[in-house]
């Protein structure tokens, strides 16, 4: 409970971004509402997604706040604001203008655009919203319960053996998971694993560096990550373009049906479709690399099937505009969101690409290594680690709180952004993106590293490679190795160390099991 | 089959690259090996983690090429690198080096030509320290904002002036210590 009272105390009393009529607005809340501003904008606006604002804003956030431990809250309050907004935004231009701008709003269209052509915009807004927020709330109070629990487990039972046999399974599900085919998920790993250890390693010598000035000091993890995730999403999308692949955007049809706006009954129509979305939503989004997409699609095929059997003959199917349908949709793909966490605050695996944007924030920053060793609850001695992991809950719990007051009228707001053209707006998001590299390595050097790997990211894209298995593998690479080495130094030197205590033997078998019986899940290939 | 055809192709070549790497680049490019022994303790070396990633594409390269042959043909011809694919990455490669080549060089070439001091010490002042990124990062946009719409105009270059401008501002006006590309390197 102290720890509880001293992570919401670090939120609201740590440093003062500004002085308003002579009171000092604390940082971190401050910066959660500018996150969520920027994450509505970007969600709604097709094509951008949060992780990539999270990813351009980064190291601006690094340079203005510093390397010091007092930064990681207001920093981690912009990321969370990021990804809380994103969550919620993404639904804007699905429903307005029949643009799925992720993968997973794509069955947000089918029932959120016809009821816009029915003239009921507005309507099939507030439903999204509402979803959305309840299925984020709930994987957050998910998050809050299961991760310390999850985290202490693993702290107690987990020796160095089963902790290098935990992130090789890991690793293994998601190149199992991700993409369309398991050899391609392995590609990836393998590659991200190789990426990072370029020049690194304990001897003199920089290992497979090829004798080369310019890969002496290794890859920079902004430059990689920031080039795979971005630069090549950038690349891959301009390329669309310039085959003329792209649709333009459906119309909105003038017809009316009713008046717009949340009608008596909607709400409790909608709650039983929102509680069980959110359940798969969180149990989907709990295991790492699973994706929003999977949620959204599983919700939305229970919720038919649910609702085809329940339904009055005066309301509409699903496909046909039902209010259901958006509940299904949304409550799943942002339960994803909070639950992805748990993985990462607990194990330190992330699981998504913004949980890769929090890691990398920690590891930039320091004074908090997100894992098990987290969550150590100690006394007298109070364990910082604890304090802050109690501020990121103190920040989500604030973000859903702004989201359930404030994020409906934002979100409405915000369907101007949609009217963007992409083509415009990518070329601009990608000197946006360098601009954030440079000013966190101010070398022109690191400008064509990113190149480099948003080459990659976009040949990934070509072949159907998933690249967020190649982004977690850099990221894991150092972890894993480093506990491998304990590990086999700590068991005197035993190679049979992985096979040391049956929890371990479970992970390594588990590990192999999965890359030759893990069923494919269609229709995920942009990884 | 022309998609299985060029998966069990990638597996072969992953496979091929990663025994080539595992028995050639390991070996002489680390500075220890799998593992090693220092003061009568074994360790491991630093040819163990790329040995270990070399194994797993090796393993993906096999694993891909059962996969690619017990499966049908993928019905989305666009996933796929082809000489469309190529071409797009090498205008896309030139105009990012020319781009940063214009970054690089507006700057002290104006001032060459202007001043008698160069370029290094006015990099701080206005208008020169936002003169290479400006001018490169307008041809960076209008270029590929040209090359979506497969036509040159005015309008992409204007969206790229804009836009550079704009960003240079948000970044300087309000920190005083961000270094805008390429004033870090001159």
């Amino acid at each position: 409970m102290d720890y509880i009272l001293m992570g919401i105390g670090a939120v609201f009393t740590g440093p003062d971004l500004f002085t308003l009529g002579g009171f000092g607005i604390p940082a971190a809340p401050a910066m959660l509402f500018l996150g969520l501003l920027t994450g509505i904008a970007v969600g709604a606006t097709p094509g951008l997604a949060g992780p990539m604002a999270m990813a351009v804003s980064l190291p601006i956030l690094i340079s203005i706040f510093g390397v010091r431990t007092e930064a990681l809250l207001p920093v981690f309050g912009f990321l969370i604001g990021i990804m809380k907004g994103a969550t919620v935004g993404g639904a804007v231009p699905a429903i307005l203008f029949n643009i799925p701008g992720t993968p997973d709003a794509f069955m947000t269209t089918l029932d959120g655009h016809p009821m816009t052509k029915r003239g009921m915009p507005k309507r099939a807004l507030k439903v999204a919203h509402l979803s959305s927020v309840s299925g984020d709330t709930l994987s957050d109070i998910a998050l809050f319960v299961c991760a310390p629990f999850l985290a202490v487990l693993v702290e107690r039972f987990l020796d160095l053996p089963e902790k290098t046999a935990l992130i090789l399974l890991s690793l293994t599900f998601i190149a199992a998971v991700m993409g369309s085919s398991v050899g391609k998920g392995l590609i990836a790993i393998a590659l991200g694993m190789l990426a990072s250890m370029v020049a690194t390693g304990q001897d003199f010598h920089p290992r497979l560096a090829l004798g080369l000035d310019a890969l002496s000091h290794g890859f920079p993890m902004v430059s990689a990550v920031l080039g795979v995730l971005i630069l090549g999403e950038i690349f891959w999308t301009l390329d669309d373009h310039w085959r003329g692949a792209k649709a333009g955007k459906g119309p909105i049809a003038a017809a009316t049906d009713g008046p717009d706006g949340l009608r008596p009954g909607d709400v409790r129509r909608i709650v039983p479709h929102i509680l069980r979305s959110s359940f798969i939503g969180t149990v989907i989004g709990a295991l790492p690399g699973v994706g929003s997409t999977l949620a959204a699609t599983l919700g939305y095929t229970l919720g038919r099937k649910v609702h085809a059997k329940k339904k009055t003959p005066e309301q509409a199917d699903f496909g046909d505009g039902a209010p259901e349908g958006i509940a299904a949709t949304e409550a799943a793909n942002s339960a994803v969101s909070g639950a992805n966490l748990i993985p990462v605050l607990s194990l330190g695996i992330p699981g998504n690409a913004a949980a890769v944007f929090l890691i990398l924030a920690a590891d930039s920053i320091g004074g908090f290594n997100p894992g098990p060793g987290v969550f150590n609850f100690t006394y007298p001695q109070v364990n910082p680690e604890l304090v802050i992991a109690f501020g990121i809950f103190t920040l989500m719990a604030l973000g859903n709180l702004l989201n359930w007051t404030i994020g409906g009228v934002l979100m409405r707001a915000m369907g101007v952004m949609s009217r963007v053209p992409i083509r415009y707006l990518l070329p601009v998001v990608l000197l946006v993106t360098l601009t954030a590299i440079y000013v966190q390595d101010p070398r022109l050097g690191a400008l064509w590293t990113a190149f480099g790997f948003g080459v990659l990211g976009y040949l990934f894209r070509c072949l159907r490679i998933p690249h967020l298995p190649f982004v977690i593998a850099f990221i894991l690479s150092g972890s894993l190795e480093n506990t491998a080495r304990q590990a086999f130094s700590a068991t005197g030197g035993d190679p049979f160390f992985l096979f040391s205590s049956w929890v371990s033997t479970c992970f390594v078998a588990l590990a192999i099991l999965t890359v030759f019986l893990a069923g494919r899940a269609p229709g995920e290939g942009r990884g | 089959m022309r998609r299985v055809n060029a998966d069990v192709a990638l597996g072969l070549a992953v496979l091929v690259v990663a025994l080539l790497a595992l028995l050639v680049w390991v070996p002489a490019d680390t500075g220890s090996g799998i593992v090693e022994r220092i003061r009568g303790q074994y360790r491991i070396g630093d040819a163990m983690g790329p040995s270990v990633a070399f194994g797993l594409l090796a393993l993906a390269g096999v694993v891909l090429m059962v996969e690619s042959m017990g499966k049908k043909a993928a019905a989305r011809p666009r996933a796929s690198l082809g000489q469309g694919q190529l071409s797009f990455l090498l205008i896309v490669f030139v105009i990012f080096f020319v781009s940063l080549l214009a970054m690089r060089w507006i700057g002290p070439a104006v001032a060459g030509l202007l001043t008698d001091t160069g370029y290094r010490p006015l990099r701080a002042s206005l208008p020169w320290k936002y003169l290479g990124y400006v001018g490169g990062g307008m041809l960076m946009v209008g270029s590929l904002i040209s090359l979506a719409e497969r036509r040159i105009t005015l309008r992409a270059f204007a969206i790229g002036f804009v836009g550079a401008l704009v960003l240079a501002m948000l970044y300087d006006l309000p920190f005083d210590d961000f270094l805008l590309p390429p004033n870090g390197d001159l």
